[in-house]
């Protein structure tokens, strides 16, 4: 009995927890489908009288409105520099976790340290610096300008992630291919790398959601349709006075559709691949 | 849908084939324009002209930036820092543009009097920096005061009133009377009195106004910082009185004009001291629970015997750098164009041409929009008489951003009035003595 | 000449010692210039009266000026304190829902697909969208929140939560965890998947209860998860302040003012970009610390586990 009543609590506390979690989330989705009036109204609406695609119809120029968003340009800068800058960061990433893992050299534990701590530098304080240097060499307002800031940002996570997952895998494994007649290089992908393709795809989906959600650097970055990303996007909604939340909401539905449909397809990996890695060192 | 957009179509269509008439066409064939303009909703329908000025001109316009005013502001200080203002025209605020030091040309230079003579003479005097007219007014803000007329003509609160204050319940004229109506209409947390913005530039602002409605100033002649006066006492009292008697949501604090829009059009505030641009928004059954119950009058005095009339003019410029002057001139001349400033005129949006005063409100007279004309009629007196613009120094922004915080001290309870000017005081002395004036 | 260089470069990148270097090559690259490049610039604005819009500032040379101004300025030194109590108030508590999260999915074997994908939901919203998100949940006349409680008549009042003093704090705070608590949980539900059965089902026969074998064999075995995720999440911190900036813009009065907001302000409002590189110089001290701090943690928990850290 006791077992059973042990079940019920951790059944409700569980739904309770995500309950918490997915309110706030869900609110601003449905709020993607309502008008304004109901969303922020007193006395609140609860239950929609009314739920369109109005506000999707209005950021595509669709409606009555004459103002179009951009969507599709953003869409694809978002896609082009969070895809591009994760395979970047994920190829630098297995190149530097392979030499920490596998390697003994001079100041190892300094370049790993250092290497950690960049990513300690608070983007405001990056914003400005980074800004000057890239205006001078003509990155502003670039894809490859924010997909290279995006690099170093994933860079030291991406590494420690991925060293973890090295070291997990017996070196044995690797020599008895060389004496079997592969290279270094070809011992490398055909059995290294499979074993720690879990750990890489975890260190992929958090490279990936750091960059298609960043804001504060992109902001500063980008300036016109060539390279604004998503997020910066939904600042289009807020004028001097006035912010179209509903407008506004219906982006993030545009926004985090597709991260948790990725999500959603490797999570198994992402669990997978974490339980794996970094910690055993 | 449709019924709204034919008719909207066709009025560009005729008034940009007027506007653009004077223009020598295919003058700027091949060149393109470079530009960065102020976004959101209530700005874009101009941008709906733009190529028609391309048509008529030849040139072609680039549009690099659309974005709200305080992110562009700071992408014009980094391209200031990096030395990159590689474009033309920008869009630019009466407020703002003292922060930009010479990046801007003086369009009496580059414009006729045939151009410039039409404007509201006031509006270009506070576009001027320096002797230098650095920017051309598309249109201006001030605020008057809505309120829910139903709960003036309701005679259980017109006795109430009269009861318990002692004269009858009318729209306000003098701040102490919407201190007093605030107070008797409020009943949180279901219904407020009324409400004002409680950050950043905006409360800076509103303390501002207020300030000189009471009849103090910011600065002596010699930039001396003297808000922390009796009539500047008096005038942040108010903010607090309202905020300890609960007539306000006690979110105040935080409010921006977004809150304050949204909350009067939420029918849970019964005043509210709200830009032009809100007019059209409240009036609109769509966004607003108060449409159709809308009063305005004429923004309340001081004890001063001033009314307060913070005022601004968003605006566009045209850099030193650009390579085209004449070419960026005329685009700027359109933007602002008698036909240009009717499409804003018929948002709701306050013209600076005094012709387009005229006519827009012929037009609203003649389309039977009672509201829309009470807007103009009420926003024409105040522009003429009441309307003021901040210090034009570069310093606004700064001294505003010492002033703030200590202001909401004051209205939290944390610091008394004269303790958090006093403070604000201080550091607003550090900051002009930093620029050098004292 | 130039072709000899090349040669010599070449054999040195075949020597074996050389090979990991190499292999860091392009991640040292790229830190390098993304980061220690523009920081060594805005360390020697940090000695300038730098001003953005007059680029001329640029080099006149003030020395320490800008220091020896943030350390005689109070109202810094509080926003530093206050930022170091929100961090260490913030990452406990993300570390406990966390964990709470982690030990309840781990329990459910039934549609812990979907589970686990709820709970990695408030990973998809970016910084700038939990600002507005909560910004408005939070409002106190016609924010969901207050109209909930006013609806299920727990309170008449309209609650200031963005105002009140701890309440303004707490506001910022609970959207931070609600934002960052998925790091923690995931990377807990990873270190119990990892755990071996052997040593708890042993801890059991020796008549352990439960409590005791959370206490003594679990915990042990995820905390150098815990310390990662707590080092990631001291690593990008600073994201909170796209959150503050649109809740509250570090108001009112101050209340809620951390180390990025103000370094912002100064920086792009006022212009003043060496006194606001200053202050960050002072704030990546601060990220530094935390992180050194973790990751001692997370060495010495490994070594605990008998992992050759």
């Amino acid at each position: 009995m006791p077992k059973r009543l042990n079940a019920v609590v951790s059944w409700v506390l569980t739904f309770l927890v995500m309950v918490i979690i997915g309110l706030p989330g869900l609110w601003v989705i449905l709020s993607g489908f309502r008008p304004n009036r109901e969303i922020l109204a007193k006395p609140a609406v609860w239950v929609p009288e009314r739920l369109s695609l109005d506000n999707f119809a209005a950021i595509f120029g669709l409606g009555d409105t004459q103002v179009a968003i951009p969507v599709a340009n953003y869409f694809a800068n978002s896609l082009v520099i969070a895809v591009t800058s994760t395979v970047i960061a994920i190829a630098i990433g297995m190149s530097g976790g392979y030499a920490f893992a596998r390697f003994r050299f001079r100041f190892k534990n300094g370049v790993f340290l250092g290497l950690m701590l960049s990513r300690t530098v608070p983007g405001i304080a990056l914003s400005l610096p980074v800004f000057m240097v890239w205006s001078r060499i003509g990155l502003i307002d670039t894809q490859f300008g924010l997909i290279l800031v995006y690099v170093a940002l994933n860079i030291p996570f991406t590494i420690w992630l991925i060293d973890g997952f090295f070291r997990q895998i017996p070196k044995e494994l690797s020599e008895a291919g060389q004496v079997d007649g592969c290279t270094r290089w070809q011992a490398f992908w055909r059995i290294e790398f499979p074993l720690a393709r879990s750990g890489i795809a975890s260190a992929a989906i958090f490279a990936f959601l750091t960059s298609w959600n960043e804001y504060a650097l992109a902001s500063n970055l980008t300036r016109s349709t060539d390279s604004k990303t998503l997020p910066v996007g939904l600042m289009d909604f807020t004028a001097q006075f006035t912010i179209d939340w509903a407008g506004m909401c219906a982006m993030a539905v545009i926004i985090i559709v597709p991260a948790l449909a990725l999500t959603f397809l490797v999570q198994k990996h992402l669990i997978a691949g974490l339980t794996f890695g970094g910690v055993k060192g | 849908m449709l019924k709204t957009v034919i008719p909207s179509v066709a009025v560009l269509l005729t008034s940009t084939a007027i506007a653009t008439s004077a223009m020598a066409a295919g003058e700027y064939e091949g060149y393109t324009l470079r530009v960065k303009l102020i976004g959101g909703a209530q700005y874009e329908p101009l941008y709906t002209l733009i190529p028609q000025w391309e048509e008529e001109t030849g040139a072609t316009v680039e549009i690099l930036s659309r974005k709200n005013h305080f992110e562009l502001d700071r992408e014009i200080k980094q391209d200031i820092a990096s030395g990159t203002i590689n474009w033309c025209v920008g869009s630019n605020h009466t407020s703002f543009a003292p922060q930009y030091g010479n990046i801007y040309v003086d369009l009496r230079e580059h414009l006729t009097e045939d151009v410039l003579g039409g404007f509201v003479q006031l509006t270009l005097e506070h576009s001027t920096v320096n002797g230098r007219l650095v920017q051309l007014p598309r249109h201006s803000d001030v605020s008057n005061l809505y309120f829910q007329q139903s709960l003036y003509d309701d005679a259980d609160n017109q006795a109430a009133f009269k009861a318990e204050y002692g004269y009858d319940l009318a729209p306000p004229d003098t701040w102490a009377q919407v201190k007093d109506q605030a107070i008797f209409f409020a009943d949180p947390p279901n219904f407020f009195g009324t409400q004002y913005v409680g950050k950043d530039e905006a409360i800076t602002g509103r303390f501002y106004e207020m300030l000189i409605a009471e009849g103090g100033a910011l600065f002596d002649e010699s930039w001396n910082p003297t808000f922390n006066s009796e009539a500047g006492a008096r005038a942040l009292q108010w903010f607090v009185d309202l905020y300890e008697a609960n007539a306000v949501p006690a979110g105040v604090p935080n409010y921006l004009w977004d809150d304050t829009g949204l909350g009067f059009a939420s029918g849970t505030v019964a005043m509210n001291l709200d830009w032009a641009g809100w007019a059209s928004f409240f009036n609109d059954p769509e966004n607003s629970k108060v449409a159709g119950n809308i009063g305005l009058v004429r923004a309340p005095m001081g004890s001063g015997g001033k009314r307060t009339g913070w005022s601004g003019s968003h605006s566009f410029s045209v850099t030193e750098s650009c390579d085209n002057k004449e070419a960026a001139a005329s685009f700027v001349a359109f933007l602002t164009s008698h036909d240009s400033q009717m499409v804003e005129a018929r948002t709701g949006l306050l013209p600076t041409r005094s012709q387009v005063w005229t006519d827009a409100k012929a037009e609203f007279q003649a389309n039977g929009n009672d509201f829309l004309v009470l807007v103009f009629d009420t926003y024409a007196a105040s522009m003429a008489e009441d309307a003021f613009t901040p210090p034009l120094i570069p310093e606004w922004i700064e001294v505003s951003n010492v002033l703030w915080p200590n202001l909401q001290a004051a209205v939290v309870g944390e610091k008394s009035v004269q303790q958090a000017l006093d403070d604000a005081a201080k550091d607003a002395r550090e900051v002009m003595e930093d620029a050098g004036y004292l | 000449m130039k072709a000899k260089m090349d040669r010599r470069l070449g054999r040195w990148a075949l020597r074996p010692q050389s090979i990991p270097f190499v292999l860091l090559l392009p991640a040292i690259l790229v830190i390098v210039f993304v980061v220690l490049f523009p920081l060594i610039f805005s360390l020697y604005t940090s000695f300038t009266p730098y001003r953005l819009t007059r680029p001329e500032s640029l080099w006149t040379f003030i020395g320490l000026r800008n220091y020896r101004r943030i350390f005689t300025d109070l109202d810094f030194w509080i926003a530093f304190g206050r930022t170091i109590l929100f961090l260490a108030v913030v990452i406990n508590l993300e570390f406990l829902f966390g964990l709470l999260i982690a030990l309840l999915i781990n329990r459910i074997t039934w549609g812990q697909r979907v589970l686990r994908t709820v709970m990695m939901f408030p990973m998809m919203f970016s910084p700038i969208l939990v600002g507005f998100q909560f910004k408005f949940i939070f409002n106190d006349n016609i924010g969901v929140l207050n109209n909930a409680l006013q609806s299920l008549g727990l309170t008449d009042q309209a609650i200031a939560w963005l105002v009140d003093g701890w309440l303004a704090m707490g506001s910022i705070a609970f959207a931070e965890i609600w934002m960052s608590t998925s790091v923690f949980a995931i990377l807990l539900l990873a270190g119990l998947f990892a755990m071996p059965r052997e040593p708890i089902e042993a801890a059991r026969v020796d008549g352990c209860n439960n409590w005791q074998v959370f206490r003594h064999i679990t915990l042990p075995f995820i905390m150098p998860f815990a310390f990662i995720a707590m080092t990631i999440r001291s690593l990008d911190v600073a994201r909170a302040y796209d959150i503050v900036d649109v809740m509250t813009g570090g108001g009112p009065a101050g209340r809620t003012e951390l180390l990025w907001t103000l370094i912002a302000r100064t920086g792009y409002d006022n212009a003043r970009m060496g006194q606001a590189n200053a202050m960050a110089y002072v704030s990546i001290i601060l990220s530094i610390a935390f992180t050194y701090y973790f990751f001692t943690r997370l060495v010495a928990a490994r070594r605990y586990m008998g992992g050759a850290a």
